[in-house]
């Protein structure tokens, strides 16, 4: 026992080290932007930048965005095929797959080409980057809730609010929407985490979001993009503990024996 | 006119038919349970009720309206679940008030009847528990409560005890019982078990394969089950191929061994094979009282059940059970050991096919 004790222990170090490293060199180096001395020079250079808040605050706008419209896409879908149709499940679920399966460059082209001409032009408004996000929100969106339906009782569940009166929007948003909570919270932080990063689709279109914003930064400075960089995993970092933290789960205290 | 009918209703799922012609009338104020193997059609049957499943043929009518075509949530049904299906997000209170917000009541009578339903099932102190604090009985009695909040025509419980341990069930269906009488509500209560649907019935309906077998009060479906599938499914029977012997006597013969029934067997002639059962508590040893059947058997088998003992015994070459009443100051015969047995004619049944 003592033996397998130590080796997990060394397996965590040497797995926190390949983790940790890369990050705290990132941070080493980002903090030597004035020579001889550790400094958040390169911190407070990103932060004065009027630019970073700009583009940083479009990407935040059309991450909500695409989390509003994903999940109204996605906890209607998924609720409609666990309730009625079961067998449309694994092609649901394929084509959710599409992100994994169709390059984002591809899919972009596929955008441009389609809805860039006659009788369309979407290319200037931010509609197709957000249509674009949200094919990439959709693996994280739909397994979540996916899985989020598994748990609860979907089809007795509609069925006893059915028999109550209940009529379908109330059912969604009374009984499906509120015992789904975690699972759309945890697609949603991923999602964001998603958006907030993504640059192919909004560099190919254009748009001035933060993943590009990242990129043109790091083609032109030294110091800064790796303070960016930073901060944006932090960022992903605190979505992630913020689901941790909403999603900290009930204690399933049965009452055993007391009937 | 009856309170509810449902009239010549049938549902097919693709090729297979769950349920075929199945009438019924249901009077205000009665309980009849819908008893039956698994997919014999009995849950499906109450779905249409509900308007969970629309029939494929046939009509459904409640209170002079015809609800065929009414979508459940313009039943005036409530519908208690096997599984409970509690709303987790929701404090007991919050279930229970669920439909009263829904009917837009005010909030002053959605508290008086959510109040006025935790008396009725006693659990009072338990208005802002969740679900999940709560035992499976006390959720179900919750549930009860949800579906009668709306105070609807027609109750509906599907399987509701079957995921409780034995000892809550025999409580809880007391307790549905009594509630069920306390406000005179029409109920359809659908179940496997048939000690269950005896216990609680103003009139049990067995069904199989889809099919009504047999409609009657449970009295009259335990012991004088119509077909060979209600008295073999409705408690424990006995059961054998015999022959009329004599038509007019009520003789029977099984293998040679000869019994009395006093069922009518008028119609069937000497040598027609028929099918004859005896219940296992219609036996008793042979004392010096005389009864119809007397009859040698050799004891094979005795299991002790508590309050019954259950001996088998061989007649002709045929086991059958024999059910008697434990009791301590009483010595059981051995196994191996000759004997007698008796029984009356009217505990001789000649079951149609």
């Amino acid at each position: 026992m003592k033996k397998i004790n130590i080796w997990a222990w060394i397996i965590l170090f040497i797995g926190m080290i390949y983790f940790f490293l890369p990050l705290i060199s990132t941070l080493e180096f980002s903090m030597k932007m004035i020579k001889d001395r550790y400094t958040f020079e390169a911190f407070r250079v990103a932060f004065t930048d009027r630019v970073f808040f700009e583009r940083f605050g479009y990407s935040v706008l059309w991450a909500l965005l695409t989390i509003t419209l994903s999940t109204l896409l996605v906890v209607p879908t998924a609720y409609w095929v666990h309730w009625k149709l079961p067998k449309a499940r694994p092609f649901v679920e394929f084509v959710t797959l599409m992100p994994f399966v169709v390059p984002a460059v591809v899919l972009t082209f596929g955008f441009i080409r389609l809805y860039a001409r006659p009788p369309f032009f979407l290319n200037d408004r931010p509609i197709l980057l957000i249509a674009g996000y949200i094919i990439l929100s959709l693996p994280y969106m739909f397994r979540a809730v996916d899985t989020g339906l598994r748990a609860i009782d979907v089809r007795t569940l509609t069925e006893a609010a059915l028999s109550l009166g209940a009529g379908w929007g109330t059912i969604l948003t009374q009984v499906i929407f509120p015992n789904l909570r975690v699972a759309i919270l945890s697609g949603v932080f991923l999602t964001f985490a998603i958006v907030m990063g993504e640059f192919t689709f909004a560099s190919l279109l254009a748009k001035p979001a933060f993943g590009p914003y990242m990129e043109e930064i790091g083609s032109m400075r030294a110091y800064t993009p790796q303070a960016l960089s930073l901060v944006s995993f932090l960022l992903t970092w605190a979505s992630i503990g913020l689901l941790q933290w909403i999603g900290r789960g009930r204690v399933q205290e049965q009452v055993a024996g007391a009937h | 006119m009856a309170f509810l009918e449902i009239n010549n209703v049938s549902k097919k799922f693709g090729a297979t038919e769950a349920v075929s012609d199945f009438n019924l009338q249901i009077e205000k104020g009665e309980l009849v349970s819908f008893l039956g193997p698994s997919g014999c059609g009995k849950t499906t049957t109450l779905r249409m009720v509900a308007g969970f499943e629309m029939p494929t043929d046939g009509r459904i009518v409640m209170d002079g309206k015809d609800i065929t075509d009414m979508p459940a949530n313009q039943r005036d049904v409530g519908m208690v679940f096997q599984s409970y299906a509690l709303f987790p997000n929701m404090t007991v209170a919050g279930n229970i008030g669920f439909g009263l917000k829904i009917m837009k009541k005010s909030a002053e009578e959605t508290n008086q009847r959510t109040k006025e339903m935790l008396d009725l099932i006693n659990m009072p102190e338990y208005a802002h528990r969740y679900p999940y604090q709560l035992s499976g009985g006390q959720q179900q009695r919750v549930a009860l409560a949800r579906a009668l909040a709306l105070r609807p025509d027609v109750l509906l419980l599907d399987e509701p005890l079957s995921a409780l341990d034995a000892k809550i069930r025999v409580s809880l269906r007391a307790e549905i019982r009594d509630i069920q009488r306390k406000l005179g509500i029409t109920a359809i209560y659908v179940t496997h078990d048939q000690e269950e649907a005896l216990s609680l019935s103003d009139r049990v309906v067995v069904m199989n394969a889809g099919k009504m077998e047999q409609v009657g009060t449970p009295f009259q479906i335990y012991n004088f089950p119509e077909t060979n599938f209600v008295a073999s499914f409705v408690g424990t029977l006995n059961t054998a191929e015999a022959e009329v012997v004599d038509p007019a006597r009520g003789l029977i013969s099984m293998d040679g061994v000869q019994f009395v029934s006093a069922d009518d067997l008028n119609g069937r002639k000497k040598g027609d094979k028929v099918r004859m059962s005896v219940r296992p508590e219609r036996f008793n040893f042979a004392d010096d009282q005389k009864k119809d059947n007397l009859l040698d058997c050799t004891i094979e088998n005795i299991t002790f059940l508590g309050s019954v003992v259950r001996i088998q015994v061989k007649i002709g070459k045929t086991v059958f059970n024999m059910d008697t009443f434990n009791n301590p100051f009483l010595e059981l015969p051995k196994i191996g050991d000759n004997g007698q047995v008796t029984c009356s004619k009217e505990a001789v049944l000649v079951i149609s096919h």
